[in-house]
């Protein structure tokens, strides 16, 4: 009986293999089927659940379309149109960023040229001055610009605490002082040093007069050529010739 | 020296006229393949989301994608193969993106009464289990059974649809089916 189990199992899996193709049973299967009522209610058992699983999967595959379907597509091809590839969009895109970028680049270089060929801008006041420096940033301490590399900042103007609009204006700082600068703001935020040493005048330079001397030209005396002959070895002797 | 140039107001016109009528039969000729091709890929969708209204959502995607590309896939067996995929991978994407498969799964996880095999086909319970069963399976054998169980599709046209040999649609068939039996007949006893 064992043997006869054992059998049955592996004929179990090879009716399952069958039925899980369609396919018909081999002979030596059929041949076992018919002596064997329990293989044979198995065999029948798979064949039905298959069906079943046919069934199902016709009834998922071949669902109804609802009418709707086509009418909702047809309407979404209307509104939205076959969009042909064209390079026109992205070509004027970047011609719009180069414009753009030029433009800036123009305004800035502009701005910049102006500030350097004024020569009233040259002026020393920080945007971040304290309250209490700030009033006195009307008064600005010249910097000479000498170097061309020297930074410019547009002017604007800032409202202080006192409600009193200043101009405030752009720092023209050569590039061996930018340190020195800032170093001197730092102390002038902290307290350590009053604002007054911004307030430095510019030493007024005025061209003196030239003094002219008076020419001193001795009076030449004229004498008749025979004195200046009777004369001549005494001036030489003076001369030394 | 200045050049002439001769203008022609009229090539303009002939261009756009040229480029509608290429339009229209465009067109025309995609209304032919939504006609043939649309059913498939509600049907496709609809066997992977087993809801009506998401898988017409996920069929009017799919054909508007296929209008896009259409004049690169005018060849129908092309189409419908690539139609077939685009629906498919829009319902599994729109499957896991849905927080309906939790409901799903806790509906699966509730124990159903033990019906007689003869009963299952009929009941409404099996068919949520084989449903159930089927998202469980990998998709190339997922899709593989879908297409199968079309009405009037026989294998080769599947293996068409899929760019697959005919064996390999075979053997897919066959452990889809075999492992969909597994899980049913496990649930079953």
């Amino acid at each position: 009986m064992p043997s006869k189990m054992k059998a049955c199992e592996e004929h179990r899996t090879a009716l399952t293999d069958a039925a899980a193709a369609a396919i018909e049973p081999s002979l030596e299967l059929r041949s076992h089927l018919g002596g064997c009522p329990s293989c044979c209610a198995a065999f029948s058992e798979e064949l039905q659940l298959f069906a079943a699983i046919d069934t199902g999967l016709r009834a998922t595959a071949n669902s109804e379309v609802p009418a709707s379907l086509f009418p909702r597509v047809r309407v979404q091809l209307n509104e939205r149109p076959v969009a042909r590839r064209s390079w026109v969009p992205a070509l004027a895109a970047v011609a719009a960023v180069a414009v753009l970028i030029v433009a800036i680049v123009f305004v800035r270089g502009f701005g910049r040229g102006a500030a350097e060929t004024n020569p009233q801008t040259i002026v020393a006041a920080h945007n971040d001055l304290p309250a209490s420096t700030q009033t006195s940033a009307q008064t600005v301490v010249p910097i000479e610009a000498t170097s061309p590399s020297a930074k410019i900042r547009p002017i604007r103007p800032v409202e202080t605490v006192s409600g009193a609009k200043i101009e405030q204006v752009a720092v023209l700082i050569p590039d061996g002082q930018k340190q020195a600068i800032d170093l001197l703001l730092a102390r002038v935020r902290s307290g350590k040093v009053g604002g007054e040493v911004l307030l430095v005048e510019k030493p007024e330079k005025t061209l003196e007069e030239l003094q002219i001397s008076p020419l001193d030209i001795s009076l030449i005396e004229i004498k008749p050529l025979e004195d200046v002959s009777a004369d001549s070895p005494s001036q030489d002797k003076n001369t030394g010739r | 020296m200045q050049e002439l140039v001769l203008i022609q107001p009229g090539r303009v016109a002939e261009k756009e006229f040229a480029q509608q009528a290429a339009r229209a039969a465009l067109r025309r000729e995609f209304e032919e393949c939504l006609a043939e091709c649309g059913p498939l890929a509600y049907r496709v969708a609809r066997g992977v989301l087993h809801n009506s209204a998401d898988a017409e959502d996920v069929a009017q995607e799919a054909l508007l994608r296929a209008y896009r590309r259409f004049e690169r896939l005018r060849d129908r067996a092309r189409f419908r193969g690539w139609l077939v995929r685009i629906a498919f991978r829009l319902a599994i994407d729109r499957t896991r993106s849905s927080k309906r498969r939790e409901a799903r799964e806790t509906l699966w996880s509730q124990s159903a009464p033990r019906p007689s095999t003869e009963d299952l086909a009929a009941a409404s319970e099996f068919q949520a289990h084989l449903d159930r069963a089927m998202e469980e399976l990998p998709e190339k054998h997922r899709l593989v059974l879908l297409l199968a169980g079309m009405q009037g599709h026989s294998l080769e046209e599947v293996a068409e649809m899929l760019s697959l040999p005919v064996g390999t649609v075979k053997s897919r068939l066959f452990f889809a089916r075999k492992q969909l039996a597994e899980k049913l007949r496990c649930h079953r006893k």
